[in-house]
């Protein structure tokens, strides 16, 4: 389309001028709202056109191609889904070993009982969706505490770093880490497998094959730190034993993060069908949420329209006196989100690829 | 701390407590210590039964050869969405939600192929009548095949010939082949006699044949692919947010990004004068009385 022609942008611009538009006269404004241009705006012709710029994979009509594998040449050598993630997320093809280590993570990754993602599935389930949206929403269901491998994967990675800078011991970085961070739901030490042999039956397995590294030996400091530092029992628990042995198999935090989402998204899958199967569909207002479960403010009567003004509170705050006062009453307030302070950081650890697309 | 489940079900898919997890009655732990695969996992999951190794292999494959394909939307929509820099998960939700009614639509398939067997099967015909049954059926009535075409690979998937020869190397034809091969056949014939171009099976229609051959249910065949697809697609996400350029418009890139302002086309109404409130009313009512809105409404 590109922009409006001049005569007509002006005369547009004229007559909006003159009917004026709200506030859009202002001088505070950073620039002239009425001397705007119309339309979009044209092609870009002195930078190279947009592609899809991809280190992964690309494909044409014959053929798909990862870091320079043919996929359907990798399946006729006898490759798959576990190599193939080798390849996507690190290049390279695995050692049979560590092909069948990220094989046993992933099957002690696959299912999990009724916690959250199966949950979430289900629920989504039960208003009659696609399984794929169920399967979806079972990913999301992976954060900074359940399955907190990105939190867990990047603390563990400095510290080790922070060992090599400080030149300190491993057994030394562990029990800063737990000092300084305590035993958290991004620890990877819990209460959570003290009767459950998994997640040092997995540790045992990464070792017996050869592909325990610095993580799993970091780790296993971080265990004795947290023992010596906990009043309760803990040991290693599936975070731990599993972050650590996929960083070991030379995956990130983030890769592991996602890879061990959607494995359990397979699982989530099941119960997606099953719930289908099994239980009735949901409607909107069927569920009731009983009284005795509430205790927010007492039923009241709400005021006529009228009486508005007499009624409501304003929020303003004109010192940050009356800001702090009202901000700690807020906290109060359950569900408002005043108790709930996070930091939504940009994950990126670059931004922008400056070498590609110049004309 | 608390461990109760987050919701209470009678489920026949796994238990959990404090000393192991057991998926139909199997202990994962014991699974992944005796050595079997991954692929073996999912026959136990979706059918509560250990595969043959011939089946195994077919899996393997199948899974394999789905997980990566580049720009697709599923890959489109996890980099749009990774712009923003939400969690890493969000943009594989995103992806494997992809998966609808056009793309990768195994479940379809699976139900097409199953809703015609079950047809045969009552009216007493044949595997190779009911494929053509249902070629005709699809194209009387211009609705498209499952399983048939793909807009990028047009001399046809270079995923699915593979897939069809390598359930026939490993022995494992069954009714769901013999369909599928005989749907193709009759495809291709119809189009050619209605002076149509070729139009080649896709990975959904060779793959999900093999992964219904193997005993998969339609949603099991479509978690299985869609889900897959997911792995290569958080790996497309991560590389945009690790190395790529945050919202995807920034000017001071040498290429054109991918939401530039200059990539946008319009084509909906001319620019117009925001009505004033005292005018609201006429001017509305004047605009639903003339109805050339209607034509934009979507």
């Amino acid at each position: 389309m590109g922009y409006l022609d001049q005569e007509k942008t002006d005369a547009l611009n004229k007559l909006k001028r003159e009917r004026g538009v709200g506030n859009l006269d202002s001088e505070k404004n950073p620039f002239d709202y009425h001397a705007r241009e119309y339309g979009t705006m044209p092609q870009d012709n002195k930078r190279a056109p947009f592609q899809w710029v991809s280190e992964v994979s690309y494909k044409n009509v014959h053929r798909i191609v990862t870091r320079g594998y043919d996929t359907t040449e990798l399946m006729e050598e006898g490759y798959g889904v576990i190599e193939v993630l080798f390849v996507d997320y690190q290049a390279r093809i695995p050692t049979i070993e560590e092909e069948k280590m990220l094989n046993y993570v992933m099957i002690m990754m696959m299912e999990d009982g009724l916690s959250g993602p199966a949950a979430i599935s289900r629920i989504v389930a039960k208003s009659k969706t696609f399984l794929t949206q169920a399967c979806g929403a079972s990913i999301m269901a992976f954060g900074h505490a359940y399955g907190a491998y990105s939190s867990f994967g990047n603390r563990l990675e400095d510290y080790i770093k922070r060992a090599e800078l400080e030149n300190i011991t491993l057994n030394q970085a562990a029990k800063l880490l737990v000092q300084e961070n305590g035993i958290d739901e991004a620890l990877g030490v819990s209460c959570l497998m003290l009767k459950d042999p998994a997640a040092k039956r997995m540790i045992a397995r990464a070792q017996k094959l050869g592909v325990a590294g610095v993580n799993i030996e970091f780790m296993t400091e971080v265990v004795k730190a947290a023992q010596g530092a906990s009043s309760e029992p803990v040991d290693i628990d599936m975070l731990g034993a599993t972050g650590a042995v996929m960083q070991d198999l030379g995956f990130t935090p983030e890769a592991t993060w996602a890879i061990l989402a959607i494995t359990r998204s397979f699982g989530a899958g099941a119960h997606y069908i099953e719930e289908v199967e099994r239980e009735e569909l949901s409607r909107m207002g069927q569920q009731l949420s009983p009284k005795e479960d509430y205790d927010g403010p007492a039923d009241r009567p709400v005021p006529p329209l009228k009486d508005r003004e007499k009624v409501s509170k304003s929020a303003i705050c004109k010192t940050p006196e009356e800001w702090k006062k009202r901000f700690e009453e807020m906290k109060g307030v359950m569900g408002s989100g005043f108790s709930i302070i996070e930091e939504v950081a940009d994950p990126s650890k670059k931004s922008g690829m400056k070498k590609v697309g110049k004309l | 701390m608390d461990r109760e489940p987050t919701l209470r079900r009678k489920t026949a898919l796994s238990y959990k407590t404090e000393e192991k997890t057991v998926m139909r009655g199997y202990s994962l732990s014991d699974m992944a210590e005796e050595g079997y695969s991954f692929y073996d996992a999912m026959f136990v999951l979706f059918q509560s039964r250990i595969p043959t190794q011939k089946e195994e292999k077919m899996l393997k494959y199948e899974m394999g050869v789905f997980l990566e394909h580049s720009m697709s939307p599923s890959a489109v929509g996890a980099i749009g969405v990774s712009a923003g820099r939400p969690n890493l998960p969000v943009c594989v939700a995103a992806a494997v939600s992809t998966f609808g009614g056009v793309h990768g639509p195994g479940a379809a398939h699976g139900y097409m192929l199953n809703k015609y067997l079950e047809r045969g099967y009552k009216e007493g015909k044949t595997v190779d009548e009911m494929a053509k049954a249902l070629v005709d059926d699809y194209l009387d009535n211009g609705t498209p095949v499952m399983g048939m075409g793909q807009p990028q690979h047009i001399d046809s998937d270079p995923r699915a010939e593979p897939i069809h020869l390598k359930q026939e190397e490993l022995e494992l034809e069954g009714v769901y082949l013999e369909f599928q091969r005989a749907l193709e056949k009759y495809f291709h014939a119809r189009r050619k006699a209605d002076g149509r171009s070729y139009v080649g099976v896709n990975v959904v229609g060779s793959g999900n044949t093999a992964l219904m051959e193997i005993g998969f249910s339609p949603n099991a065949g479509w978690c299985i692919g869609s889900v897959v697809r997911g792995f290569s697609c958080a790996a497309h996400a991560l590389y945009n947010m690790k190395k790529g350029r945050a919202w995807g418009a920034s000017r001071n890139e040498p290429m054109v990004q991918m939401i530039d302002l200059s990539m946008i086309k319009y084509v909906g109404p001319e620019d117009r004068i925001v009505p004033k409130q005292e005018e609201r009313q006429e001017y509305a009512k004047k605009q639903k009385e003339e109805g050339e809105y209607k034509k934009w409404v979507i």
